[in-house]
């Protein structure tokens, strides 16, 4: 299993670089660790409502949300998402809250 | 794949006797081993012209030996097969060309995977689109709430600029039902809302089904017969209720080979067409600049130097080359072929599932796809126009791995980008002056 080392922390990560002990081992660095990679300047509140939402959604339902669920529950328009989350909801979104990369052609 | 397994040679047998038509043993007899096939690879030019990576060598290692040994196999071979299978072959059927006798080894290499998938051994990530297609009729098991609901809300979020846009979902008798991946309403639905732009302004006549809607095929990836055919079935039954003329695809490959070449065979429908014929977005959008429906800003033409990625199912699966050639013509004015390129071309290095198989198949597939990257490259092209999911994700990755330094966009982009709308549809107050 290939890992990424960030600020004195292992993380074991996947073949695409999402967390792969997934929800488990997430922490706040891992958010601060992809904003490196994924080129967001600065998390914010913004941010950390999406990401409290995915894992919640996640935990729940064992599978990352439809954008549409996404969009209407944290009362952002889809622009705005991919404002925040450049590599879009699918992989920027979901690798920084910690869910597993989502199944299918994505 | 899954942890435990057992191999039942019994059913490898039967397997093998299912698959062992005319065509299948005159392959299997007639390979002379002139080794032609083998610059034909882009894993074998990829891994420095590795002989493990010859098609014939990768054939001779799964079902040729299979039928030898008569299904007489172990767990270690068995899993030795499906490494080769899915993580050294994308079925792109570019040797099937080449090959002096025209031994289809992408097909003798499905039918491998199709073995496979009896004895359990299937990736994960295909293994789960199977699943959902089962429960709900698209890989990622989206309900139809949250597709039709999804629909609603790009056509909202569209009308904004051009008030009269509509996403019918379920009108009966339509000139076009329009099917999409699984992916468009789950996590990219703005490519939805550029396709429905695009179908106002050319003023077609056209819905999307509630069910039936997902035209893509992860199980033929898979081998599993039976769920692949019942994908296929959902879309032309679909079809059928709502009585449209024709079944438009999204930018995708092999959605269109599914549906417009095998699926009919799965299905054992009369002729081996499809119930109601099949258009891929690419001659949709070159039919409707031929025809005036759309018209493109002369002063919007890209003037970055533009290459073509051909995929292996629209190409030379599809035979949709010079249509692709058409749209570019009215849509950019430095067009850089790739060398090689039509039927010819290479396949990206992520097609036949690679992508959706998962993050175990990742680096491999970055290593596969260094003669794509090198093919981009040569043609020191600032655009490369992908109009298949799977490449386009393949080369958006190649992008970032070998530094290339390019944009990638699917025909869809550049159209709603350079395509001129006319002032009656526009919103009031955006009217040009």
């Amino acid at each position: 299993m290939p890992t990424v080392e960030y600020k004195g922390k292992v993380y074991e990560v996947d073949e695409d670089g999402f967390l792969a002990g997934g929800l488990e081992v997430w922490e706040e660095d891992w958010v601060d660790y992809v904003k490196t990679i994924e080129g967001i300047p600065e998390v914010t509140d913004e941010h950390w409502v999406c990401i409290k939402f995915l894992q919640d959604y996640y935990k729940k339902n064992g599978i990352a949300p439809p954008v549409r669920t996404f969009s209407k529950t944290v009362g952002k328009p889809l622009k705005r998402i991919y404002e925040l989350f450049p590599s879009g909801p699918g992989k920027g979104a979901c690798k920084m809250a910690g869910l597993p990369k989502p199944t299918g052609c994505v | 794949m899954a942890e435990a397994i057992t191999i039942n040679t019994d059913i490898i047998k039967q397997r093998l006797d299912f698959l062992k038509g005319a065509r299948m043993k005159m392959w299997l007899d007639i390979c002379a081993h002139c080794g032609l096939c083998a610059e034909s690879c882009f894993f074998y030019q990829a891994h420095d012209k590795d002989p493990k990576m010859v098609p014939s060598y990768k054939i001779k290692k799964t079902i040729w030996e299979l039928y030898k040994r008569k299904g007489n196999v172990d767990k270690e071979f068995m899993e030795q097969v499906y490494e080769i299978a899915f993580a050294e072959c994308t079925a792109c059927r570019r040797c099937s060309m080449y090959c002096p006798f025209g031994i289809d080894m992408a097909t003798m290499i499905a039918s491998t995977r199709a073995i496979c998938r009896s004895q359990n051994l299937t990736p994960e990530g295909l293994q789960k689109a199977i699943e959902n297609i089962w429960k709900e009729g698209n890989q990622m098991g989206m309900t139809k709430e949250e597709f039709v609901e999804t629909c609603q809300w790009m056509e909202e979020e569209n009308q904004a600029e051009l008030p009269g846009l509509k996403i019918p979902i379920d009108k009966q008798g339509a000139n076009m039902m329009y099917t999409v991946n699984a992916r468009e309403p789950m996590f990219y639905p703005q490519d939805i809302g550029m396709a429905a732009t695009i179908f106002h302004v050319a003023g077609e006549d056209w819905t999307m089904p509630s069910v039936g809607w997902d035209c893509t095929n992860l199980a033929m990836f898979a081998g599993d017969a039976k769920c692949m055919a019942h994908a296929v079935k959902l879309v032309y039954d679909a079809a059928k209720r709502l009585g449209v003329k024709r079944i438009g695809v999204t930018e995708c490959g092999h959605a269109y080979r599914s549906l417009r070449f095998e699926g009919p065979y799965w299905l054992g429908l009369p002729g081996g067409q499809p119930p109601i014929p099949v258009i891929h977005s690419v001659q949709l959008f070159a039919e409707y600049l031929r025809d005036g429906r759309i018209k493109i800003d002369p002063a919007k033409k890209l003037k970055e130097p533009v290459t073509y990625q051909d995929p292996c199912n629209i190409s030379r699966n599809g035979g949709l080359c010079d249509e692709a050639r058409y749209i570019i013509s009215h849509i950019a004015t430095d067009f850089r072929e790739m060398q090689p390129n039509r039927e010819h071309n290479y396949c990206c290095g992520g097609g036949g599932g690679y992508i959706p198989m998962g993050p175990p198949f990742k680096k491999r597939r970055m290593a596969s796809g260094k003669v794509k990257a090198e093919q981009i490259k040569a043609t020191g092209a600032k655009i490369a126009i992908v109009p298949c999911h799977n490449c386009y994700d393949q080369i958006r990755d190649l992008n970032k791995e070998y530094n290339l330094g390019i944009e990638v966009k699917a025909f869809k982009e550049i159209l709603t980008e350079i395509m001129i709308i006319p002032d009656e549809l526009k919103a009031k107050g955006t009217e040009a002056a």
